[in-house]
């Protein structure tokens, strides 16, 4: 890694997400074992932990994806875990942006009308969409590839096409899942540093899952998951 | 290799025996579209062996091997009608002990008995006897078997008569055997028409029912892509990929053929009581001969074989995966070309009718196969013309999603509908010209007044005077048949056509015939005098087309008088009689059983209607068909759609997983579904049917100089009905988004 480390800071905002004592389950194998955590509001924090620890798991639960079996799950004073699905699924349009490891790109949409789906979904004109589309592009150093497909993407920029998607409509959290893990190092870097650079812009909340040190390193702050319970947190601070 | 093969197929997890199940039906599907249609071109053929003896002549085809030792045999054979119903009637007189006996019944009839057929049989017992039962004198003494009969609807009656009596009958032949060459359908007169049409209908349904097969064999293409990648990278060689393809695909069509002759033997009672042909069939001749049977087993598997062959080699799977996607080269504008020439050429010859059957033929055929094939070629630039046009004007993602991915790949969108084209661009073009001749014909002979009308002509015999003088087709009519006929409740006049001697010519034939205009004018669909008249001149009628048009000509001015007195008439012998009715079943049955009663060996009456109603029942069969064509080739095309679209699905998961994950509404998820598949299926359909119709109007022009009439309310039931069957289809893939969509698929992929 030879990016600077993010300027830490002390994160002092009131909590924006709060998970306590979350359940989860599939079928007969525990994913999670109450698993508590709290993200402050424009905090970056991520999830770390090894395969199967429970953390995607976590994310997902979270984001409104999954519903956990018990426990409770917060976005600021309203209750995600008992909406109902089509309210969840407006939570996570309107509210969250989202980053995979791959294969979240609509792959007969250019990569300027992938970024502009979000806002279109959400009733934005198309011109105006679009518009909006081409200056995340840009700002995500993509000029010149608005009209290229997924097919015709590098594996690096394509993750920089999800991330413009995932900001384009100025979340209030990203959740980004293993975002780097199907790059290269010096890709994931890359995608890493615009991911925290522009969420520091726009005070976006990240949570990260990631099993690799060196982008956990991008957050503020880590938390391991372990058998299905967040076990030890690491302030950058601390760390440095 | 095969034994890896099987493996893979049946025993890797439920998406193996999912797509398995889903191959297995859309070829049982198309097995029992195959086995249908070859079963019903051998029911037609069965049904016109069995009636072949009503083609019997003096030369048959095929003689009965003892013709030259049998006695002769009187015959005649008329076409007699009951309600708009053709009833076949066979008068027959033997002249000795060894005449041949009819199929169906054990013995001949004698002199005052008949044999009926059983819908017959039932038919004179329910129908008032004045309107039916006493046209045929004597006793039934049984009933004709089913060997002799098109149908179980079929009306047939066989009168037995005396050899003297028979002899005078005009159109009776002395035969030495039965027919027993099947001549084409029953009451066709071109033989073999509808088999060819039969033969042109199945092999329009085979083209969308092989795209449909071959759909399904695409079904998680990508998934199957994928495997054969790992086994690239593990060794096996192209040829070895390519043998356990093979051996998938063979398996499916396997299970799909027995699945389909599973349908075909479930079904065919009740696909025998459908009218295909106007009549419906004896189940058993819905049959398959052990060529049919043998041609499905061992064609359908080896056909899916080699497809599924011929399929991996459109993709390079290399040891490190498959071809990465690019944007496929665009269909160019050239692809219209065709279908313009195809039009063109039509509208060329429209005021430029080519002379002699065989040029209109050459011409014809040329402009229909050109557009049709010229469909075919343009499909994938309309469909991209129509989706770019979408994609450009969408304001919601559902509608950008599915038109980039429509003219991402039109030539993929189109392939599902293409064998659409074919059966839709046939079936309107056909109901169009069908119904435009139908309106024709109906117009041409009198329309509802024709109908209304029953002649009695008798210009199938010489009259001779009692002073020896011959003339031509006439006869003496008494007054009491006459007086019968006017007291028949709903018969409104009687009107007699008289020969006059002096302009007859036995060697020409009779001149034209002369009636009183008191009886013209209860009859005004025969033309009026003019004022004044009290006896003009008419052609005598007889139930032919254009008689009657003429007359309307007539009407106008008015028939000029004839210098002949009123009162003379009735000596004069009769060339037709007219019976004018309100048109009711009562009064035209009744009139008609008094005529046939009266005169047992002359012509059987008829009404324009009759003659009209025999065409129309062989047009109608045609019309049938079509429709079902129309229904069977949407539906096919929708699960073809269908298929496509739950590919297209299982392919596309985890992007689209992802978007629901990401808060994308399930109902944008369905839009783009709906769009993908009904845009193409909607596209096609009025490209298909439109231009059907045009090529169909620009032939009507050039050949007949008629402007197409549109076609009747039942083609827009059949367009209709198959359409919300295909959009029925479609939506039947629904459910299946949600469930490859949710949260776990993201999470397991």
């Amino acid at each position: 890694m030879t990016a600077d480390r993010p300027p830490v800071r002390q994160n002092d905002a009131p909590p924006l997400i709060v998970a306590t004592d979350v359940v989860k389950s599939f079928g007969p194998t525990p994913a999670l074992r109450g698993a508590s955590l709290s993200v402050a509001a424009g905090e970056i924090v991520a999830v770390m932990g090894p395969s199967g620890s429970g953390k995607s798991t976590l994310l997902h639960c979270l984001a409104g994806i999954l519903v956990p079996d018990s426990g409770a799950v917060w976005l600021g004073d309203r209750r995600i875990d008992t909406m109902g699905e089509a309210e969840r699924s407006a939570l996570r349009r309107e509210r969250f942006g989202f980053v995979f490891q791959s294969g979240q790109l609509v792959p007969e949409l250019t990569a300027e009308e992938n970024v502009a789906l979000p806002l279109l979904l959400g009733g934005v004109r198309r011109s105006a969409a679009l518009g909006d589309a081409r200056a995340w592009l840009e700002r995500l150093d993509l000029v010149g590839l608005e009209e290229r497909r997924s097919g015709e993407l590098s594996g690096g920029q394509a993750q920089r096409v999800a991330l413009a998607r995932a900001l384009v409509g100025r979340p209030q959290v990203v959740f980004a899942d293993e975002p780097t893990g199907s790059l290269d190092s010096l890709s994931g870097e890359h995608v890493m540093e615009l991911l925290v650079a522009a969420s520091r812009n726009e005070g976006t909340t990240v949570v990260l899952v990631t099993h690799d040190a060196r982008v956990a390193a991008f957050a503020e702050r880590e938390v391991v998951v372990r058998d299905g319970t967040v076990g030890a947190q690491l302030h950058q601070a601390t760390r440095s | 290799m095969i034994r890896l093969g099987l493996r893979l197929t049946l025993a890797t997890g439920r998406e193996a025996i999912i797509r398995l199940l889903a191959i297995a039906a859309a070829v049982a599907l198309g097995v029992g579209v195959l086995l249908v249609s070859l079963a019903g071109i051998n029911a037609v053929h069965a049904q016109s062996t069995r009636t072949a003896w009503l083609t019997t002549s003096k030369r048959n085809l095929r003689p009965s091997n003892d013709e030259a030792t049998a006695d002769p045999l009187w015959a005649e054979a008329n076409l007699d009608q009951y309600a708009g119903a053709v009833i076949e009637r066979v008068d027959v007189a033997a002249t000795g002990p060894r005449s041949p006996v009819p199929p169906g019944i054990p013995q001949l009839p004698g002199p005052g008995q008949f044999y009926a057929s059983p819908a017959l049989s039932r038919l004179l017992t329910s129908a008032p006897r004045a309107q039916l039962a006493d046209r045929y004198p004597g006793r039934q003494i049984g009933t004709i078997g089913d060997e002799a009969l098109a149908s179980p609807d079929s009306l047939v009656i066989i009168v037995g008569h005396r050899a003297t009596e028979l002899a005078q009958a005009p159109s009776a032949r002395q035969i030495r055997s039965f027919e027993t060459a099947a001549q084409g359908a029953p009451g066709d007169a071109h033989p073999g028409r509808m088999q060819l049409i039969l033969a042109v209908v199945a092999g329009a349904l085979l083209i969308p029912v092989l795209i449909f097969i071959g759909a399904a064999t695409r079904l998680s293409a990508a998934r199957r892509e994928q495997r054969f990648a790992a086994m690239r990278l593990i060794g096996a060689t192209p040829g070895q990929v390519s043998a356990i393809a093979a051996v998938e695909a063979t398996v499916a069509a396997a299970v799909g053929v027995v699945a389909g002759f599973a349908v075909f033997f479930g079904l065919r009672s009740v696909l025998a009581t459908v009218p295909f042909t106007g009549q419906p069939f004896f189940p058993s001749d819905l049959s398959l001969r052990w060529a049919n049977v043998g041609l499905v087993i061992v064609g359908v598997p080896a056909t899916a074989a080699l497809a599924a062959r011929l399929a991996l080699r459109r993709v390079q799977i290399s040891p490190l995966g498959v071809t990465r996607r690019v944007t496929p080269p665009r269909p160019s504008a050239w692809r219209a070309v065709p279908l313009l020439a195809g039009i063109a050429e039509l509208a060329w010859f429209v005021g430029r009718r080519p002379a002699g059957t065989t040029a209109q033929i050459r011409a014809y055929g040329t402009g229909f196969g050109l557009a049709m094939v010229g469909l075919v070629v343009a499909g994938p630039w309309l469909t991209m013309l129509g989706s770019r046009l979408m994609a450009r004007r969408a304001r919601r993602p559902a509608a950008l999603i599915a038109g980039r991915r429509l003219a991402d790949n039109p030539r993929a969108a189109f392939r599902a509908v293409s064998g659409l084209v074919v059966a839709l661009f046939i079936s309107s073009a056909a109901l169009g010209i069908i119904t435009t001749i139908l309106d024709y014909h109906t117009a041409s002979t009198g329309g509802t007044a024709g109908r209304n009308i029953l002649a009695q002509a008798f210009g199938d015999r010489d009259f001779l005077t009692p002073d020896g003088q011959r003339i031509p087709g006439a006869a003496t009519v008494p007054d009491t048949v006459v007086a019968h006929l006017a007291a028949i409740p709903g018969v409104e006049a009687v009107a007699e056509i008289h020969v006059e001697p002096s302009v007859s010519d036995p060697a020409m034939g009779p001149g034209p015939g002369l009636v009183a205009c008191a009886d013209l004018a209860r009859i005004p669909a025969l033309g009026r005098c003019r004022t004044g008249a009290e006896v003009t001149t008419i052609p005598w009628f007889e139930p032919q087309a254009g008689t009657i048009t003429a007359n309307h000509t007539a009407t106008v001015r008015g028939r000029p008088p004839v210098a002949f007195p009123a009162d003379r008439l009735p000596s004069l012998p009769v060339a037709a009689i007219e019976v004018g009715t309100d048109g009711s079943r009562r009064a035209i049955e009744e009139a008609r059983t008094v005529l046939e009663a009266a005169f047992p060996d002359r012509n059987l009456p008829a009404t324009i209607g009759d003659i009209s109603a025999d065409n129309a029942q062989l047009i109608d069969g045609w019309r049938q068909l079509a429709d079902v064509a129309i229904i069977a080739s949407l539906f096919i095309a929708a699960c073809s759609l269908a298929v496509s679209a739950a590919a297209g699905l299982i392919d596309r998961k985890r992007p689209f997983s992802l978007l629901r994950l990401t808060g994308t509404p399930l109902g944008v998820l369905r839009h783009v579904v709906a769009l993908e598949t009904a845009l193409p299926l909607l596209l096609v359909a009025a490209t298909a049917a439109g231009n059907g119709l045009l090529a169909a109007h620009l032939f009507l022009r050039a050949q007949l100089d008629e402007s197409l009439q549109p076609p009747g309310a039942g083609y827009y039931l059949a367009v209709a009905a198959g359409l919300i069957l295909a959009l029925g289809t479609i939506a039947a893939t629904l459910p299946l988004l949600r469930r490859i969509t949710g949260p776990e698929t993201a999470r397991n992929e």
